[in-house]
C-alpha cells in the first residue's frame, strides 16, 4: 500500500510540500476563526478523534490510550463538528464568549503512506491558547490525518489526535485542534 | 488495623453561622478559605463513604486502579480471594508511592524507593536486607499498606470509609443514596465501559456538587447546546421538579412526573388510547413492575440527579462523576462510564455518544459549566467580594413534602434550591460533628412539612 518509498525525491518533497501547505493553511483558519472556511475542507465521512490517555506501568504501556469506538475526549463526525462551531456563532458559549486566543505550531510533518487518492499524514502540534487576561493553556501532541484528493484540492478525512496529557489539566477543550 | 486513621483537631475552624436555613443565605468564604478546606478533608473526606470504583472495572485479581480519598491518594485492587481492598498509596517506610499508574494489573506493590513489597491486601511480604540490615529486628505484619477502616459495595458501586466509627454503608445510604444508585441499575445489570474522563477546574469542589441539582442554570448556561438541537431545552429542564432530601446530605434533584401523570400514562398504555405527552420520555423507562419495585413509588417518578453526599453525581447517561477535590480553588472531575448489559447496539452507540459529546471537557454542556463555577469561585475570593452573601433562597417556605405510606417522602414543586440549601446544611452539620456518634446524634433529619 505504501507506494511513498518508491517514490523519487522530487515526488516526494512535492507531496510533502502539498500536505503541508494544506496543514498550514487549515490550522490558520482556525487560529483566525475562519471556522466555516475550516469545516469547508472536511470530508463528509470525516472521523475527529481524541482518545482518553491513561498513566500505565511500562509493562502495560499498550492499555495507555482507549480504542476505537470506546470512551473518548472526541469522537466526531461532520454533523457534531457543524454543531461545535454553530454553537459558537449563536451565543450563549459561555467556554468560547469571550473568544479564546489560540496560535497552533505545526512541525514534524511526515507522510506515511499513501492510496490511491489519499495521503496519510502525521504531525505534531503545539496549541496555545489564552482566555480573558491571565489563563493560558497549551496542549502538545501528535496528529495522524488522512488527506484526500478531491476536485477543489485536500480534503481532510480523518483526524486521530493524540494528547501528551492524562488527565486534562485545562478547564476545557473548547478549541479544536 | 482498627485503629482511627484520622485524628481531627479539637479546635477545628467554627463554620456554624456559614450558612442559614431559614433564609437561604451562604457565606461564600467558604469556597476558598484554606482552613475551612484542610477542616473538610477531615471531617467530611475522612469520615464519609467514598464511592472508589464499580466492581467490574477490577474485575481479575491483581487488577488495579488509582483514585482519591479527599487528597489522600488510594489503590483500589482485587485481591486473590476475589475481595476489594481499598489501600493508602504510601509506603510506611519513607512514604513513597507504591504505585504510580491509574489502572492496571500487578502480582504485588513494589516500592520503588527501597523495595518493599506488598501483597494484593496490602501485607508487607518481603524487604531487602530483612536478616542482614535489620537483623530480623522489624515485625512485617506491622508494617503493611494501610487499608481503609472499611469496604463495602452496593449493588456493585463500591465505597470506602478512613473512619472505623462509620455506620454500615447502606445505612449511610440510606433509601434516598440506595435509589439514587438504583436508577443507574433500573433497566437491568451495567458493566463499565474503559475509560474515565478526568480534567481539572479551577473552583471549589461544593460548587460542582451544588450545580448537579441545579436546573435553573440549564437554559442560561447551557443555551448554545439547546440552540444547536443537542439539548431539548423543554425536557432537558421542565418546570415540573421533584427533590428528595436524604439523611446525611444526600439527595435527588430534578424532573419528576406526578401521581396523576404516571396513572395516566399507564392508562394510555393499556389502552392505547390518548394523546402523547411531554412526560412519555421520562415514563417510558421505568414500566417494568422489577424497575417499579426497586425504585419504590416516589423513586420511581423521579428523573432527577442524585448525589451521593459529598461528590458523586449519578447522571441519567450511564454515569457518575466524582468532584474530587484538589486545593479549595481546584476539582477534578472524573466520568466514570457503563453500559447496561444487554443493550442493542444502537442503544449502546447512542448512550457512548451522550456519554462522549455532553460532559468531560471536550463535553458541549460541561464545557459552559466550568466556565461558570470557576468564575464563581473567583467571587469569593476578592477581599471585599468574599464578605458578601450568596442568595440561595429560591422556593424557600413556598412547598411542602409529602409523605408516601411506604416512608419515601419527596417535594413537587417548579424549579427551586431546595437540594442545594440541603447540601449547605448537611455539610455545615458534618463540619460542626467532631466524630460519627457526634453527626449521627445531631445531624439535620430530613424536613417534613413546610420547606
Ligand atoms: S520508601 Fe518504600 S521501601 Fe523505602
Ligand atoms: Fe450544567
Amino acid at each position: 500500500m505504501s507506494a511513498y518509498q518508491d517514490l523519487s525525491l522530487q515526488e516526494r518533497m512535492l507531496l510533502k510540500f502539498e500536505a503541508e501547505e494544506f496543514l498550514y493553511y487549515e490550522g490558520g483558519l482556525l487560529d483566525s476563526r475562519r471556522f466555516d472556511e475550516w469545516l469547508n475542507l472536511l470530508a463528509d465521512d470525516i472521523h475527529y478523534w481524541m482518545p482518553l490517555r491513561r498513566t500505565t506501568q511500562a509493562k502495560e504501556v499498550e492499555k495507555e490510550f482507549t480504542v476505537p469506538g470506546g470512551m473518548a475526549l472526541f469522537d466526531d463526525d461532520k454533523t457534531i463538528l457543524t454543531m461545535r462551531i454553530q454553537r459558537l456563532a449563536i451565543g450563549r458559549a459561555w467556554a468560547e464568549d469571550p473568544p479564546s486566543r489560540t496560535r497552533r505550531l505545526i512541525s514534524n510533518v511526515r507522510i506515511d503512506s499513501i492510496d490511491e487518492d489519499e495521503l496519510t499524514v502525521h504531525s505534531n502540534f503545539k496549541l496555545y491558547r489564552t482566555r480573558l487576561n491571565s489563563e493560558e493553556d497549551s496542549w502538545i501532541g501528535r496528529r495522524e490525518d488522512t488527506l484526500r484528493r478531491s476536485e477543489g484540492g485536500f480534503l481532510l478525512c480523518r483526524r486521530h489526535l493524540f494528547l501528551e496529557q492524562t488527565v486534562i489539566m485545562s478547564q476545557n477543550l473548547s478549541s479544536l485542534f | 488495623m482498627s485503629e482511627a486513621l484520622i485524628t481531627t483537631d479539637k479546635a477545628g475552624v467554627d463554620v456554624s453561622g456559614c450558612f442559614d436555613m431559614a433564609t437561604g443565605i451562604l457565606d461564600r468564604r467558604i469556597f476558598t478559605d484554606e482552613e475551612i478546606y484542610q477542616e473538610e478533608l477531615k471531617k467530611i473526606f475522612g469520615r464519609a463513604w467514598n464511592f472508589v470504583c464499580h466492581e467490574s472495572q477490577i474485575p481479575n485479581p491483581g487488577d488495579f486502579m488509582m483514585n482519591y480519598i479527599g487528597e489522600d491518594e488510594v489503590i483500589v485492587v482485587r485481591d486473590r480471594q476475589q475481595s476489594i481492598n481499598v489501600l493508602l498509596n504510601s509506603c510506611p517506610h519513607r512514604g513513597n508511592t507504591v504505585c504510580r499508574a491509574e489502572l492496571g494489573n500487578t502480582r504485588s506493590f513494589f516500592c520503588s524507593y527501597h523495595g518493599w513489597n506488598y501483597d494484593l491486601d496490602g501485607r508487607l511480604i518481603g524487604m531487602p536486607g530483612e536478616d542482614d540490615f535489620y537483623r530480623n529486628n522489624i515485625d512485617k505484619k506491622d508494617w503493611g499498606l494501610t487499608p481503609a477502616a472499611k469496604v463495602e459495595n452496593y449493588r456493585g458501586f463500591c465505597f470506602a470509609t478512613l473512619d472505623p466509627e462509620a455506620p454500615p454503608l447502606e445505612e449511610y445510604l440510606g433509601w434516598v443514596g440506595k435509589v439514587g444508585i438504583d436508577f443507574l441499575l433500573a433497566e437491568g445489570d451495567i458493566e463499565f465501559l474503559d475509560g474515565i474522563h478526568k480534567n481539572r477546574l479551577q473552583c471549589n469542589w461544593k460548587l460542582a456538587v451544588d450545580n448537579l441539582y441545579d436546573w435553573y442554570h440549564v437554559k442560561v448556561s447551557h443555551g448554545s447546546a439547546i440552540k444547536i438541537g443537542i439539548l431539548d431545552g423543554a425536557l432537558a429542564a421542565p418546570d415540573n421538579q421533584m427533590v428528595i432530601l436524604g439523611e446525611y446530605g444526600h439527595g435527588i434533584g430534578g424532573p419528576g412526573i406526578s401521581e396523576e401523570e404516571q396513572a395516566r400514562y399507564d392508562a394510555r398504555m393499556a389502552s392505547g388510547e390518548g394523546e402523547p405527552q411531554w412526560y412519555d420520555r421520562y415514563a417510558e423507562k421505568r414500566t417494568s413492575p422489577e424497575t417499579r419495585e426497586m425504585l419504590g413509588p416516589v423513586g420511581r417518578r423521579s428523573f432527577g440527579h442524585p448525589n451521593i453526599f459529598p461528590n458523586l453525581w449519578v447522571a441519567q447517561t450511564n454515569q457518575v462523576c466524582l468532584r474530587i477535590p484538589r486545593g479549595p480553588y481546584e476539582t477534578e472531575l472524573w466520568w466514570f462510564n457503563f453500559r447496561r448489559k444487554g443493550m442493542s447496539e444502537d442503544e449502546q452507540k447512542f448512550s457512548a455518544f451522550m456519554q462522549n459529546h455532553m460532559f468531560g471537557p471536550a463535553g458541549v454542556l460541561e464545557q459552559d459549566d466550568g466556565e461558570n463555577w470557576s468564575h464563581s469561585t473567583r467571587g469569593a475570593k476578592g477581599t471585599f467580594s468574599k464578605t458578601l452573601p450568596l442568595n440561595f433562597s429560591m422556593g424557600n417556605k413556598a412547598d411542602q413534602v409529602s409523605q408516601d405510606p411506604s416512608g419515601q417522602s419527596c417535594i413537587e414543586t417548579v424549579i427551586n434550591e431546595h437540594a442545594q440549601r440541603w447540601t449547605y446544611q448537611s455539610w455545615q452539620d458534618w463540619m460542626a460533628a467532631e466524630n460519627w456518634p457526634e453527626l449521627i446524634a445531631n445531624h439535620s433529619q430530613p424536613p417534613t412539612g413546610e420547606v
